[in-house]
């Protein structure tokens, strides 16, 4: 779901009226109308322009700069895609879809690639895949029965009974009905095969076709088989990506190429709401770009002594020293003993963060100066590092707090509920407020790895300022959110609450909108190299 | 599903062909899924001369999956373990197809013996040696196969190892005198040769 769908996204229209015509009837199909049956809800970004295998509902309003265009795809949708790419190849190329298929899966479903090669030499295409040896295609029977005129001793099982069903695929490599049963359920069931079963016979290379497994083998393993079959096509196909997310079963289609992940950041939202990055499957990372979290992520890993030593390590009160335990998202501190009030990522007095927020985002330079004067080269590559990856670390650490957050606000949520005339929907403010909350920390996590490779030029003051505004709003919102709940001012804080979220949403939106403008302009410069 | 009838169409076969240099031994129960199986050393390899015994397991999904083999006799070679007798061979594990059979998976480790793929070891001491210097591979290939799997070996006592018999025998003592001072203190070496001084 994109960022912007406030909170009427409950009331989203899942069918805006508005939306032009011609981009349903562009893709209308009879699969679409299955999917309608089926009920499913699936929201879409955008028209229908890209998107090859569905229909569009699209959610009306601009796209922005850091969101790509995706749908997401049940395994129902994903047979229908498989169907509808094999039954087109089939009808350009003039072949039985079951060959149409096993070519498709044998060029990982690269239509435009396998027909160009078909068009140059179909034999040796054929041959390759493995779906007829011969230079001339002969019409072999799939299933024959022996007759005294024709016995047949099975080559595996040695039986040569009269009358015995025996089953070939074109290479006419003949076994029993019984044996290749079994063997092709010993292929699927146990060795997890789909794709490329190939003929019992050794050193034939002839794959057995769909038609011939969903023929021979009985249902439950024809429907494993069907599954094995959606995993390679999702696996194989660069546009398509499994949903990360634990016992999840929908694929993502999105076509951002491999190439562009320079330049952009292609987040998506599946149906089980996990959002992650199509580019490397991680979860969300904006607005770090693919290479540079794979790089970030490494150096926290060879770093992670020190790293862990820093976040480990326990903090004090600045002023009279007592332990001092984060129990909550929220950086502002007050010591219980001495009720000193600082904060926890500079340990700076929390007066003068209110404000004007402390350089708590920015590495000074001034004090990487002294560090410099002080300390050798090595020591202060490391501080900087430190500078970041504290507060990388920070953001992630509350992130994980926020989870306890989620269960105090729903006590709450019930508490309003009772004490006050606000309805369930009423109360839902609270909750889509602390999913904000977390997805900004999500956000400011990365905007430290993003600053860490920035080379410091002009242009990076707004990307500083931008962070500062969003780290700071973002705070002043969970600091709203911690506090416990005053019966008399439940309004007041609703309103509060409600403008603060909006807030920090557009904070976001236009520290995000902007990395991303960047990022297609070549406005950021970093000093690794991004291969 | 019953493999019996395969199996023991496949027995026959063996024993009919001449050719192969294989024999099968199968148990006195009349069981079919496990045997013996003995090979001769192919000509021209450090193997040549020796009757290697290899333990035969036939798994009840067989022939859809294949047959359970490894060495009995201790083999020098770079894809069969020096320790074990397990054998690093493709058509005994993903290679298999269920046209197979117990002899071809027989021919082939009689083939494995005169070709062995060093870059795809069971046994990385074996394969760095047959590596480094295979000449010198050679002869401990040569030595073992004459001691571990000598046809016309006779049937040692208990404790009587053929590696330390064969020792005693290079220093010049009489063959059944040294089995019998090996048998006399289990296998000791010092001891016996000191008895036979
Ligand atoms: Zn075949
Ligand atoms: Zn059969
Ligand atoms: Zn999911
Ligand atoms: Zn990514």
């Amino acid at each position: 779901m994109s960022s912007d769908s406030d909170y009427d996204d409950d009331v989203m229209n899942e069918f805006d009226d508005t939306m032009d015509e011609d981009s349903i009837m562009d893709d209308s199909d009879d699969y679409e109308n299955s999917l309608d049956d089926s009920g499913d809800e699936l929201e879409y970004y955008e028209d229908g322009e890209d998107l090859n295998f569905d229909g569009v509902m699209a959610e009306k309003h601009r796209k922005k700069l850091y969101q790509v265009d995706y749908t997401v795809q049940s395994s129902k949708h994903l047979m229908g895609s498989q169907d509808k790419e094999v039954g087109q190849v089939a009808s350009i190329l003039g072949m039985p879809k079951e060959h149409a298929a096993t070519l498709l899966r044998h060029y990982r479903w690269n239509k435009e690639k396998l027909i160009e090669r078909y068009m140059d030499n179909p034999e040796k295409v054929l041959r390759l895949a493995g779906v007829v040896t011969d230079k001339v295609r002969r019409i072999i029977p799939a299933r024959e029965i022996s007759t005294p005129q024709h016995p047949f001793s099975c080559d595996i099982c040695c039986d040569d009974e009269e009358e015995l069903e025996t089953v070939a695929v074109s290479c006419n490599h003949r076994f029993c009905r019984t044996c290749y049963e079994h063997y092709l359920r010993q292929k699927i069931r146990e060795e997890g095969e789909s794709r490329k079963i190939e003929c019992p016979q050794d050193g034939c290379k002839i794959v057995v076709d769909e038609k011939t497994v969903e023929e021979v083998v009985d249902k439950n393993t024809h429907l494993r088989y069907r599954e094995l079959l959606n995993r390679t096509f999702v696996d194989d196909n660069d546009h398509l990506r499994w949903c990360p997310a634990p016992n999840c079963e929908f694929a993502v289609e999105c076509h951002i190429p491999s190439t562009s992940l320079t330049t952009i950041v292609p987040t998506v939202e599946c149906e089980c709401s996990h959002q992650f990055c199509f580019g490397c499957g991680l979860p969300d990372h904006q607005p770090a770009i693919c290479p540079l979290v794979k790089k970030w992520q490494k150096k926290c890993e060879d770093d992670s002594e020190t790293a862990n030593w820093i976040s480990a390590h326990t903090k004090e009160c600045p002023k009279c020293h007592s332990t001092i335990e984060k129990n909550g998202g929220c950086n502002h501190m007050t010591c219980r003993k001495c009720k000193y009030e600082f904060c926890w990522v500079c340990m700076g007095p929390w007066s003068e963060h209110g404000t004007s927020w402390y350089n708590c985002n920015r590495y000074d330079e001034k004090s990487s100066h002294e560090a410099r004067d002080s300390q050798t080269q090595s020591r202060a590559s490391l501080e900087r590092y430190l500078h970041y990856y504290n507060r990388f670390a920070n953001h992630q650490q509350s992130a994980k707090l926020d989870q306890d957050l989620y269960r105090k606000t729903e006590k709450k949520m019930e508490e309003m509920q009772q004490t006050s005339d606000l309805s369930w929907i009423e109360v839902q403010f609270l909750k889509k407020a602390v999913d904000t909350l977390t997805q900004c920390r999500m956000t400011l996590k990365w905007t430290y790895a993003f600053a860490f490779y920035l080379s410091r030029t002009n242009e990076t003051v707004i990307f500083e300022d931008n962070q500062k505004d969003l780290e700071m709003a973002t705070e002043h919102l969970s600091e709203l959110l911690e506090k416990p709940l005053e019966r008399e001012k439940i309004a007041e804080l609703r309103q509060n609450v409600l403008d603060k979220t909006v807030y920090v949403k557009q904070r976001r939106e236009i520290l995000l909108e902007d990395t991303a403008k960047g990022l297609l302009e070549g406005r950021w410069t970093f000093f690794v190299d991004l291969k | 599903m019953s493999n019996m009838k395969r199996v023991q169409k496949e027995i026959l076969a063996i024993e009919q062909d001449k050719e192969a240099h294989i024999e099968v031994i199968l148990p006195e129960d009349g069981s079919m899924n496990h045997m013996t199986a003995k090979i001769s050393g192919p000509v021209n390899t450090p193997y040549e001369g020796g009757l290697f015994t290899v333990d035969v397991s036939v798994p009840p999904e067989y022939p859809f999956l294949p047959p359970k083999m490894k060495f009995v006799s201790r083999v020098y070679h770079p894809n069969i373990s020096s320790q074990t007798g397990a054998i690093c061979l493709d058509i005994l594990k993903d290679k298999w197809t269920p046209v197979l059979t117990l002899k071809s998976a027989l021919i082939s480790l009689q083939s494995l013996l005169s070709t062995p793929e060093p870059d795809d070891p069971q046994d990385a001491q074996v394969a760095a040696h047959y590596k480094r210097d295979k000449e010198d591979f050679e002869q401990t290939a040569k030595y073992w196969t004459e001691v571990y799997a000598n046809p016309n070996a006779e049937v040692l006592p208990d404790g009587v190892k053929p590696e330390a018999l064969a020792r005693l025998v290079d220093m010049g003592f009489g063959r059944s005198n040294a089995i019998n001072a090996l048998a006399e203190f289990k296998g000791d070496e010092q001891a016996a040769v000191e008895s036979l001084l």
